[in-house]
């Protein structure tokens, strides 16, 4: 499904990501883990299409198609989604009419028919149980003075109303209490199947407790560095990341 | 603009003494002024621009009024209330007014009328002394009078609409008297008929006797317009006036917005939204004056600017000593979208009560980078994003509007032009 090549990233001529290489298939969980600043967030975001990142070399295939020239728009129209990390609050646009632009754009570019109220609300209600997200929320403006976890769950639910191919969640544990976290993780995993795929970003093993991953990989300084299972997860944990620096 | 002895004869045609010595007297203060910097007009030189381009002070008379005024241009207006002039001039068989409503010019007031007409009248061109103001009052040739009855009330509102046919100059005059109890709403607009450049002046006087509400909207759409509009609104006890500026496009356009509060327990909403394109300039100056105690104003300007346009925003705040427990509030966000585009914001207070609660603020920003990418990676386009963010932005000053139907034109007004943005 996805395959990055030698991917070399830099944001103002500092460079971020220097030469990572990654294949992810249907059906799988991948976990990046790694310390502050070793270019985790940079990665999702530029699997998403943001921007001010300049890819200076390698690739970044989705479905055997070349990503790097699509706009934002058009990745997550071909099934990519990202959950922020900080999620942006925008005043005074409605959550629930956001989400259903989104959908339709979505649904628009698969050549289906945009969802007229009363089948989008079915859609909404049902989703909304998923992540237990309240109804009062969503008919506020987006992310506006929402707690850390009710952002989260915001995202998730958003994830959970797109049905992307592909979702990448950075840092999606970060700020979450132990019960949120349940919440979110628990989501993630229904949301689960054999036609998508999931990347987690993140620098704590606790999220992985919850969504079990297939693949865990250790990003260091812009590469991946070393590559296991869940048990690779659970040495870092204990060890810390300088054990992979020094046998490196 | 060194030619002054046409305006001279003019005024001493003029058969009304009362008349005949204002104009006077603005005439000799305003034969200086018209030579001196300004800095009121900073931002906004339209003296300079119009002078080069109009003889401002000698309006040619016109001939004929309804050239070019077909009743074509009033199906838009089909089932409204519609006060109509042409060039300045009342056309009172085209137009449509509610019961209630007395509209008169001022040659056909009786004595008694003209006399308490001229306590009132013309006041401004005393407290605030602006340059245009006086062109205004020694050139303008009809002065139209609205009286909204005692109790007067209706949901509906009533166009106030200006049509202008000539490349000449034009000075629009009016004064409105809202008796005790009543509540109405206006929508004043100017229409120019013909593309050319034209440069025209308003000046509204607003009379607000006890307990009476006013809801004064303007919409301003002209590319070619240099224009001058000046509303002073004077409240007495218990009175509210709800203000609404739209600006979508002018060549030189200035908006003096003055309010004085002079009883107890007065309430003053000023609004205004500029969407800019090209080479527009719009500048809006307002003031509002807290004479007595206990009253409120709140104003809220917003603007976005694209091209090479102009935005200017001056907002000051007086409060008196004897205007304890007042609360003033203003601010002011520009959002520019283009290198070119420029706005220049100014708040301003002056306080001489110590018990008040007052503020005011400005931002200027352009779209935030952020809440696009995060509108994007959700599968929505660039230009929709666009448009979403500035509706938002928008957002906050429609919902202030409470009549549906205004509420619905100056939506599809801006709407259109927001989406000429995201292109």
């Amino acid at each position: 499904m996805l395959e990055i090549k030698n991917l070399h990233v830099s944001v103002d001529h500092n460079p971020i990501l220097k030469g990572l290489n990654l294949k992810v298939n249907k059906g799988e969980i991948h976990a990046i883990m790694g310390p502050n600043g070793s270019g985790k967030s940079t990665l999702a975001s530029v699997i998403a299409g943001r921007e001010e990142y300049k890819i200076d070399k390698g690739s970044i295939l989705f479905f055997n198609k070349e990503l790097s020239e699509l706009s934002a728009d058009e990745r997550a129209k071909k099934g990519i989604f990202l959950a922020f990390q900080y999620p942006v609050e925008i005043p005074g646009v409605s959550t629930t009419n956001f989400i259903k632009t989104a959908v339709n754009q979505i649904r628009q570019s698969k050549g289906k028919k945009p969802l007229d109220a009363v089948s989008f609300l079915k859609i909404m209600k049902e989703k909304m149980k998923l992540v237990e997200i309240k109804q009062t929320l969503l008919s506020r403006s987006i992310n506006e003075g929402f707690s850390g976890g009710e952002k989260k769950k915001n995202e998730i639910f958003q994830m959970a109303m797109l049905e992307p191919e592909l979702a990448i969640l950075d840092e999606t544990d970060s700020g979450l209490d132990i019960d949120a976290l349940k919440i979110v993780a628990n989501g993630v995993n229904k949301l689960k199947s054999k036609n998508n795929a999931t990347i987690l970003v993140t620098h704590y093993q606790r999220l992985l407790d919850y969504i079990i991953p297939d693949f865990v990989h250790v990003l260091i300084d812009g590469k991946i560095v070393k590559s296991g299972d869940k048990n690779l997860a659970l040495e870092l944990e204990e060890k810390g990341y300088d054990w992979i620096k020094v046998n490196n | 603009m060194k030619d002054f002895t046409l305006i001279k004869e003019n005024i001493n045609k003029e058969s009304n003494t009362l008349l005949k010595n204002r104009k006077n007297k603005v005439y000799n203060s305003i034969k200086n002024a018209l030579n001196f910097y300004n800095e009121e007009y900073k931002f906004s030189p339209l003296l300079k621009r119009v002078s080069k381009k109009f003889d401002i002070l000698n309006s040619i008379p016109n001939i004929d009024t309804k050239a070019s005024f077909n009743n074509d241009l009033l199906k838009k207006y089909k089932k409204q209330f519609s006060i109509i002039t042409i060039n300045g001039i009342f056309q009172k068989n085209i137009s449509k007014i509610p019961s209630g409503l007395q509209v008169n010019v001022y040659n056909d007031l009786n004595k008694d009328e003209k006399k308490t007409f001229h306590k009132s009248f013309n006041n401004q061109d005393d407290s605030n002394n602006d340059i245009f103001t006086s062109i205004n009052t020694i050139n303008y040739k009809e002065s139209l009078i609205i009286k909204i009855n005692k109790n007067y009330s209706s949901k509906e509102h009533i166009n106030i609409l200006n049509f202008l046919n000539s490349k000449s100059v034009n000075h629009l005059r009016k004064l409105i008297v809202c008796n005790p109890n009543s509540k109405a709403t206006f929508l004043e607009e100017i229409i120019n008929m013909s593309s050319n450049e034209n440069f025209s002046t308003s000046v509204t006087e607003i009379f607000q006797e006890e307990n009476s509400e006013i809801e004064y909207f303007t919409l301003q759409n002209n590319p070619n317009d240099f224009h001058f509009n000046s509303i002073n609104i004077s409240q007495k006890q218990n009175s509210i006036s709800n203000c609404f500026t739209f600006s979508y496009s002018g060549a030189l356009v200035r908006n003096n917005l003055n309010i004085e509060l002079k009883d107890k327990n007065c309430y003053a909403n000023m609004y205004g939204f500029y969407a800019l394109k090209n080479n527009s300039h719009v500048d809006n100056h307002t003031t509002v004056d807290h004479i007595d105690e206990n009253s409120i104003s709140n104003e809220h300007y917003k603007g976005i600017m694209d091209g090479n346009s102009n935005g200017v925003f001056n907002g000051k705040i007086f409060v008196r000593k004897k205007a304890q427990k007042t609360n003033a509030f203003q601010s002011n966000n520009n959002i520019l979208l283009s290198d070119n585009a420029k706005v220049n914001t100014k708040p301003q207070l002056e306080i001489w009560a110590d018990d008040v609660k007052c503020s005011h603020g400005c931002t200027v920003g352009q779209l935030d980078e952020e809440a696009m990418f995060y509108l994007m990676s959700r599968g929505i386009p660039k230009n929709k994003a666009i448009t979403i963010l500035l509706g938002a932005f928008f957002e906050e000053i429609l919902e202030k509007i409470e009549n549906d139907f205004i509420k619905e034109k100056i939506k599809n007004i801006t709407e259109k032009q927001l989406e000429y943005f995201a292109l």
